[in-house]
């Protein structure tokens, strides 16, 4: 099935936006990550890992299922295809990963959330917020989101063999 | 550059294509093995990792609040 060059643009537009946003957003929950590790002030911890929760469940996980989504959508509507090409497939390998492991790092976020929601917290509660698990898991997202965007820009040559196969059948089809 | 695809569509013109596997393809290849055996090590040697096994130091184990902080 191929989109219209119109409705193309949209789904790309959407794919885009999607993408640089969850890529804009793992940025800012790093920022955030790295100051509740960091800070000896308790209420800007608390703050800080109250906020990673709801920025994870309300903005990383709606992005990441939409760069997803949008993705396939982009992919299998274009003669790109899903696994015709490398960077295409490096692409979906990429979003199919960071967004598993951000389905599960979410349990981790909502009880660090848990622990920073209570209203007495104790140096040991501290000690156990201050982890570097959600600085870690941030800049290992940020560096995985953008080798996904430098494949995006860049497209780099070299087809799958499926694709070479395709291709061949296509244009002994014409 | 003549026989990239389209941006857009990923039309490829009409030009034979290499049945090697890109050096670019090889080299992200091993980068992602290396990545999953440093991986699949951390899990051997006990180190743990996963869903609530990274809060605190003692894997996962958040202490209950026992007194007030004051800030």
């Amino acid at each position: 099935m191929t989109m219209t060059p119109r409705l193309r643009k949209l789904a790309l537009t959407a794919h885009v936006t999607s993408s640089v946003g969850w890529l804009g957003a793992v940025a800012s929950f790093l920022a955030l990550a790295v100051a509740g590790l960091t800070s000896r002030d308790a209420q800007l911890v608390r703050a800080a890992y109250l906020t990673m929760e709801l920025t994870g469940w309300f903005i990383l996980l709606p992005l990441a299922l939409a760069s997803l989504l949008t993705g396939l959508l982009q992919s299998l509507g274009t003669t790109w295809g899903l696994v015709r090409h490398y960077w295409v497939l490096f692409k979906l390998l990429i979003n199919v990963l960071a967004t598993i492991v951000l389905l599960l790092y979410m349990q981790t976020l909502s009880s660090l959330g848990d622990v920073a929601a209570r209203t007495t917290l104790s140096s040991d509660d501290l000690g156990a917020l201050q982890s570097p698990s959600p600085v870690l898991h941030a800049a290992a997202a940020l560096l995985l989101l953008l080798v996904a965007t430098v494949l995006a820009v860049y497209k780099p040559r070299g087809m799958t063999r499926y694709g070479q196969r395709r291709l061949r059948e296509q244009r002994g089809l014409r | 550059m003549a026989d990239m695809p389209d941006p857009d569509t990923g039309d490829v013109p009409d030009r034979g294509s290499t049945a090697l596997t890109p050096l670019w393809v090889k080299l992200f290849g091993i980068i992602a093995l290396v990545v999953v055996l440093v991986f699949v090590v951390f899990l051997l040697t006990g180190r743990g990792h996963g869903p609530g096994r990274h809060t605190g130091a003692g894997g996962g184990h958040i202490p209950p609040s026992g007194h007030m902080e004051q800030p």
